[in-house]
């Protein structure tokens, strides 16, 4: 398994994906966070949840979903390259790979996390500061802001891959991803077909719930931690019986 | 072939071996066994079902029905297959965006196995001064060379090859050649896919030929080409037959 996660990380690191996929995820973040900041009525973001919600939220939100991408790809790219062949032949135990892929995931995607809610607090207390306006954020706020945005990034990189395991084909995953967590949550928790009560228990509010975002309406950390967990522990034991039962591609 | 070779156990072994996918039937009730220290050409037109059985044999496919054994067990339940069985059933299972040393350092990780080992393949397969490269920069032989790399990290006793000698240029294939009689040689099995039959008359201890999923002929060369006839013609007469 050691070994397993080893191999791993090294095929993470060894090609321009991550890099890719962080530089991407940093500059939606730094434009979101802006757009946000200076653009939104000063009325809208005087209060805590307001700017932790509003402004500085999409540094999780935007963490998260690249840190799918990332889990995803991670499984998907080696069935689209053929890799997964002599993955599969050198390591037949294939859950054993999963569970590497699993872990090597998790932790790209707790940095990519950490990388993107830092750039959200940074940016989003630069701007508000610039319109005259004060951070209602104080330095525990920040600090589970940082954490959470952590941690959901890296449940939801173990979210992707266990999707990528079960869907096998590279785009349609990162498809299903993204327009997941940045369109159709939207609609379940927003203001068109408001199922807030349901919506609060999908995984996109659960990972947003962890990092203390919008009290009133979502989870609380601790309960949208252990939500997220349960079902990245799903996607992952999903497509490591998959992997296991079906021919290699 | 050794004198002995048929005393030994099977290095592989299947057994009424069957693979369907619906309707289709790719491989049907295919028996044969590898002796240790022979080259085995595996023969067939396009869509004989050579791959899949490799792919069964390798653990990469379950069987329908019927068995694949291994030195003895299913690829899945060795201990440690990389250093029993090198296999590349691909020629470009690589991602293009890797370096062709990643690529195998990557391998070599999973099976624990050093990364002098890497170094020293990579002088041997002559890929040494394009290690750093990335593999989408890389000739097909290029490729099918860091394939053969790959497979032969835990110095197997069993090299599973499928097409190894396309793309490869003539001094590519003489190299090849040489390579396996070889490693054979040395008391180590190869079966190796190919349409290339004159250069696998020149290769190989003896051939498995399948057509429409089922083995038509196997056999020492020399017995199946011993009646004046060259081994295409033999290939040629048996997999007509089976068509009409």
């Amino acid at each position: 398994m050691t070994a397993q996660l080893r191999s791993e990380l090294l095929k993470q690191r060894s090609t321009r994906t991550n890099l890719g996929l962080l530089s991407t995820m940093l500059g939606l973040v730094l434009l979101a966070v802006l757009l946000h900041g200076f653009g939104l009525p000063a009325k809208n973001v005087d209060s805590t949840s307001e700017q932790l919600t509003l402004v500085v939220g999409w540094g999780e939100k935007l963490g998260a979903v690249f840190a799918g991408l990332l889990g995803a790809m991670s499984i998907t790219a080696e069935i689209r390259h053929g890799t997964i062949r002599p993955t599969f032949l050198v390591t037949p135990q294939r859950a054993r790979v999963l569970a590497a892929k699993v872990l090597g995931s998790m932790f790209f995607g707790a940095a990519f996390g950490l990388i993107a809610t830092a750039l959200a607090v940074g940016v989003g207390s630069a701007a508000l500061a610039a319109r005259g306006m004060e951070s209602q954020l104080d330095g525990s706020d920040y600090a589970l802001f940082l954490a959470g945005g952590a941690a959901a990034a890296a449940l939801w990189a173990a979210i992707g891959v266990g999707l990528g395991a079960v869907v096998r084909n590279q785009v349609p995953t990162l498809i299903s991803i993204c327009a997941w967590l940045l369109f159709v949550e939207g609609l379940l928790v927003g203001d068109v077909a408001d199922v807030g009560d349901v919506g609060r228990f999908a995984p996109g509010a659960a990972a947003a719930a962890i990092s203390g975002q919008d009290p009133d309406t979502l989870l609380t950390p601790a309960v949208g931690l252990v939500l997220l967990a349960l079902y990245a522990a799903t996607a992952a034991l999903a497509g490591s019986l998959v992997t296991a039962r079906r021919d290699v591609p | 072939m050794p004198a002995d070779a048929s005393t030994r156990d099977p290095v592989v072994a299947a057994s009424s071996l069957t693979k369907r996918y619906g309707q289709l039937v790719a491989v049907d009730e295919l028996t044969f066994s590898l002796c240790p220290g022979t080259v085995t050409g595996f023969l067939g037109p396009n869509g004989a079902g050579k791959t899949t059985t490799l792919r069964l044999l390798l653990g990469l496919a379950e069987p329908t029905a019927g068995e694949a054994l291994i030195f003895g067990r299913r690829y899945r339940e060795l201990e440690d297959p990389a250093r029993r069985v090198g296999a590349v059933l691909e020629s470009n299972d690589f991602h293009p965006g890797r370096s062709g040393r990643d690529h195998l350092r990557s391998l070599a990780l999973a099976a624990e196995i050093p990364s002098s080992r890497v170094e020293e393949l990579l002088e041997v397969v002559e890929l040494a001064s394009a290690a750093d490269r990335r593999v989408k920069t890389y000739s097909l032989g290029m490729r099918q060379r860091l394939g053969l790399a790959a497979a032969l990290l835990g110095e197997p006793e069993l090299l599973v090859l499928d097409e190894p000698a396309n793309g490869l240029d003539p001094a590519g294939v003489h190299w090849l050649r040489r390579f396996l009689r070889r490693f054979a040689e040395q008391g180590r099995t190869v079966l190796v896919s190919s349409h290339m039959l004159a250069e696998v008359a020149q290769t190989v201890d003896q051939v498995v030929i399948m057509n429409r999923g089922r083995r038509v002929a196997s056999g020492r060369l020399d017995e199946l080409t011993g009646r004046g006839k060259t081994l295409e013609e033999t290939y040629l007469e048996l997999t007509a037959r089976e068509a009409s």
